[in-house]
């Protein structure tokens, strides 16, 4: 022990000795002193209890437990080998009362039926009702101008792959039909939406919003990140409900620094 | 909970059974190996060396000395249990289909295929000389049942009768005595896939290709509970202690499981309430169908089989043993 790593305060105490010591609830305290990789003294106490626990097991069962290993694991360490036995990944069991486990999955996927049903698959190759892709005369005729008047097939192609959990487009979901799409889009064109530029790369969906939440209502926070690092591209839009909101954030906001940034609010522009 | 993958087969899982503690785990499959697990680990304690062909079916008796397994080599063998020696090996015209213990463990009955000219057989065999004495060659009885032919097969209760299940979709009861059917009942569409015992075998739990899984009484083949579901199924099982539960398991036929996704293929042992017919939860895991499950004789963990040639060991976490069922 290097005479210069040890306080005087410590030498004072001289409990140098670890020690043990065992109390009525059977706890047994074992105190040690050490000293660390600073050179300072620290000390350790440990307690532990030790619990015997009995499990009863069927007598028959608890000689096979003992048997030796044999066939192609002849010779092996007792335990399981990694080789043969792992633990998967944690799966819940959610168990319901209301039988909803079928119908959740069941309904969805009806509704996918009912909404396809509706739907032609048109052959851009003879026209025909079948997939291009199956198109009997797909070698003789070929694929004519891909991606012309025809309607892409691609409507209809995610019978088989909407399932679960997976994301559904909303224009996809059960009862929507093809017009809300566009519904959507002008509604969303309604709404005044602000053009938030000149954002940090460090800003997130959540520091925008809370930055205009303070003028009213916000309905939408779509914030441009890069597709590949994730990072924020460095602009952003906000819609708000109410049109007056949006006036005062953009008063307010216009100009104003934020991270080290002069942010630039304008009306965003119809992409349409 | 987390599962417990056990790796010992390179191919599809055929048939997997505990024996009467729960402690061991037999699994076999189609790439000849007869293996043997402790359940409640996953360690392997050893292999039955031997078969050179799919092994299609296995029993073990009730004091877990003997194991004996049917295969496509047109074999079955009977096992020591505890080295896994082959004690006595029996040759047939056909492959073996279904083996099973009597309920004494006296004897063993064997199914085997028609095929190649060669007619069903229903074989039963003495093992009453267990480890230690001689094991008999030929069969005490022999019988050649008629029409359609029998997939699975148990025991009935106290030996009285051999259930029986068919290809059309029919269960049987056979009297191991004569070899007649004493009665049967067309409840299937399809063929059926397994068929297993409750624990005092009055009951039975039958598994179709028509998607449904039912349960019959014993003695009258009276059908008292049915479970449809959207698959066709390869497997179902009684939960026999804790909750009253059945699983049933199974999935897309294995020719069209590489056409679509693992979530459509439908590959989850389902829990459905036996009394209220209610399905009441799902174990997803497989990525291929399940083919066969067992569940432990004291009702804390259940093990399944699929074609992607894994068992799956779960293990019940706590709020399974709490739950109860809201009408």
């Amino acid at each position: 022990m290097p005479v210069s790593a040890t306080n005087w305060a410590d030498e004072v105490d001289g409990e140098e000795q670890p020690q043990t010591f065992t109390d009525a609830n059977g706890i047994t305290t074992h105190i040690e002193y050490r000293i660390n990789e600073d050179g300072k003294k620290v000390k350790i106490t440990r307690r532990t209890q030790k619990k015997l626990i009995h499990d009863k097991v069927n007598k028959a069962v608890a000689t096979r437990k003992k048997w030796p290993k044999f066939g192609k694991e002849k010779g092996s360490k007792p335990g399981p080998d990694p080789a043969t036995t792992n633990v998967g990944d944690n799966i819940k069991l959610k168990l319901s009362s209301t039988g909803k486990v079928i119908e959740e999955v069941d309904e969805k996927q009806e509704a996918i039926k009912q909404q396809l049903q509706n739907k032609k698959i048109l052959c851009r190759i003879c026209k025909g009702d079948h997939f291009t892709t199956k198109c009997p005369y797909k070698d003789s005729l070929g694929v004519e101008d891909a991606g012309a008047s025809t309607p892409p097939v691609e409507e209809a192609i995610p019978e088989a792959e909407q399932q679960g959990s997976k994301y559904i487009a909303p224009h996809m979901r059960a009862g929507a039909t093809p017009k809300d799409r566009d519904a959507m889009r002008e509604k969303r064109d309604e709404q005044p939406t602000l053009r938030v530029t000149n954002l940090s790369e460090d800003a997130t969906e959540a520091d925008v919003s809370e930055l205009f939440k303070r003028f009213g209502h916000i309905s939408r926070v779509f914030l441009a990140r890069d597709r590949e690092t994730n990072v924020c591209k460095g602009f952003a839009f906000v819609s708000f409900t109410m049109r007056d909101d949006a006036e005062r954030a953009l008063e307010a906001i216009d100009g104003r620094g934020y991270d080290n940034l002069i942010l630039r609010v304008e009306w965003a522009k119809s992409s349409a | 909970m987390r599962p417990i993958l056990l790796q010992g087969h390179e191919r599809s899982l055929t048939q997997i059974k505990y024996n009467r503690e729960g402690d061991l785990l037999f699994s076999v499959s189609k790439d000849h190996v007869v293996n043997a697990w402790y359940s409640h680990n996953g360690e392997r304690l050893g292999t039955y060396d031997g078969h050179v062909g799919a092994v299609w079916t296995v029993d073990v008796n009730s004091s877990s000395t003997l194991l004996i397994s049917g295969s496509a080599d047109n074999t079955a063998k009977l096992w020591d249990v505890s080295n896994g020696k082959c004690l006595k090996s029996w040759e047939f015209n056909t492959a073996v289909r279904r083996v099973a213990f009597s309920e004494d463990s006296k004897s063993v009955m064997l199914i085997t295929e028609p095929r190649m000219g060669f007619s069903a057989t229903l074989q039963i065999f003495d093992v009453q000389n267990g480890v230690e004495g001689p094991i008999a060659s030929e069969p005490t009885v022999i019988f050649h049942p008629e029409g359609p032919k029998i997939t699975v097969a148990e025991w009935g209760p106290l030996d009285k009768y051999i259930v029986a299940g068919c290809e059309n979709g029919s269960v049987a009861l056979i009297d191991p005595k004569t070899g007649e059917f004493v009665s049967r009942n067309k409840v299937h569409e399809a063929t059926i896939t397994d068929l297993q015992m409750s624990t005092d075998k009055t009951y039975f739990i039958t598994s179709s290709k028509d998607k449904s899984a039912k349960i019959l009484e014993t003695s009258t083949l009276e059908v008292l509970k049915t479970y449809v579901t959207d698959t066709p199924l390869n497997s179902a099982s009684i939960m026999p202690k804790i909750q009253e539960f059945v699983v049933i398991g199974g999935g897309q036929e294995a020719m069209d499981v590489t056409r679509t996704s693992s979530r459509q293929g439908k590959f989850e042992c389902r829990f459905w309430h036996k009394v209220l017919e209610e399905e009441v939860g799902r174990v997803r895991g497989h990525f291929g169908p399940i083919n066969t499950i067992a569940i432990h004789p004291d009702g804390r963990s259940f093990a399944s089989g699929g074609e992607d040639g894994y068992v799956r060991v779960h293990h019940f976490d706590d709020d399974f043993f709490s739950f109860k069922f809201q009408i």
